[in-house]
């Protein structure tokens, strides 16, 4: 490129030369878009299945706790727990000493406070 | 999806719709986006190849990164720009050396005078100007001067300050001055 005793470009030539590179901008072939878009399909995030937004309390209430595995236990937890309370088994009184039975029938009040013994005792 | 009905929406309304499995919202980025970071690869690199496969480089990383997109927190074509700088100057250090002294010169059959074929001839003189200014001038002055960015976007994309980006112009222009000084009568500018 000649470097000769010439006039440099001024800032409206200048910018004729920019405006020039504008108009005549390299435009992308129809190859390029479509390797482009190729790769686009390739990343594209699996779209949110529509049933995922209309999750019930119970889909809730079940991902909160663990899922069903979970649920199972609870409910043997509680179906467990209702029949100690309706039913009091022999086996449990045993495991238990008897501590579980009603107060009434296992403990007088003389046992807890023996004072009280010598007090009627006395009256 | 037509075309059409998303030319009024944003290019950061189309990436979230696009991270969400819409693609539609791809080709509508596609096209929008192609063209200008296609121009800044094709100055900066000087190879319409190279140029081309830095393009695609740069539209696959946007298509990974969609997901992680938060609306408003940023420009799409600033974050792309960026991308596109950098992948050019990884380009450019690999193949420093080679690059300047392999720019063609002015072929003799420069197009004459008619304005169309003028305008071809300038582009072409001022884009075999740009391939001989340091990499950093030359992506200030494409940025500004082609692309029409304005300087703080170009400091966020250069990662310089808005002085810094004046100054890498305005240099830049000095040296494109005198670059294609020589080439006044050529290219329809009056000599002297």
């Amino acid at each position: 490129m000649k470097m000769a005793e010439k006039k440099a470009f001024d800032e409206a030539e200048l910018e004729s030369l920019f405006a020039a590179a504008r108009n005549t901008g390299p435009q992308p072939g129809a190859d390029l878009i479509a390797r482009i878009l190729v790769d686009a399909d390739s990343q594209i995030a699996a779209p949110v299945a529509p049933v995922a937004d209309r999750k019930g309390l119970v889909a809730a209430v079940l991902a909160t706790i663990g899922g069903w595995p979970a649920a199972a236990g609870l409910a043997t937890a509680a179906v467990t727990g209702l029949t100690i309370g309706l039913v009091t088994p022999d086996t449990l009184d045993t495991l238990s000493g008897g501590y579980l039975a009603s107060a009434s029938g296992v403990y007088q009040l003389e046992d807890l406070l023996p004072s009280y013994g010598d007090l009627l005792g006395e009256g | 999806m037509p075309l059409d009905a998303l030319k009024d929406v944003s290019d950061d309304a189309l990436l979230v719709a696009y991270g969400n499995g819409d693609a539609d919202a791809a080709r509508a980025l596609t096209l929008r986006l192609t063209p200008r970071v296609l121009s800044v690869a094709t100055r900066m690199l000087g190879d319409r190849a190279e140029a081309e496969d830095v393009t695609q480089e740069a539209m696959l990383r946007l298509w990974k990164m969609a997901p992680d997109w938060r609306q408003g927190q940023a420009k799409v074509s600033t974050w792309l720009y960026r991308v596109t700088a950098n992948l050019c100057t990884d380009r450019l250090r690999r193949a420093r050396g080679v690059g300047l002294d392999t720019v063609p010169e002015p072929e003799d059959d420069t197009p004459g005078a008619e304005t169309g074929l003028q305008q071809a001839a300038r582009a072409h003189a001022l884009e075999q100007a740009l391939q001989h200014l340091p990499e950093r001038q030359r992506q200030a002055v494409v940025l500004r001067h082609i692309e029409g960015l304005s300087n703080p976007e170009i400091a966020e994309i250069m990662d310089m300050s808005v002085k810094a980006v004046e100054s890498l112009t305005a240099r830049g222009k000095k040296a494109l001055a005198a670059l294609l000084a020589g080439r006044r009568e050529e290219l329809g500018y009056e000599d002297g």
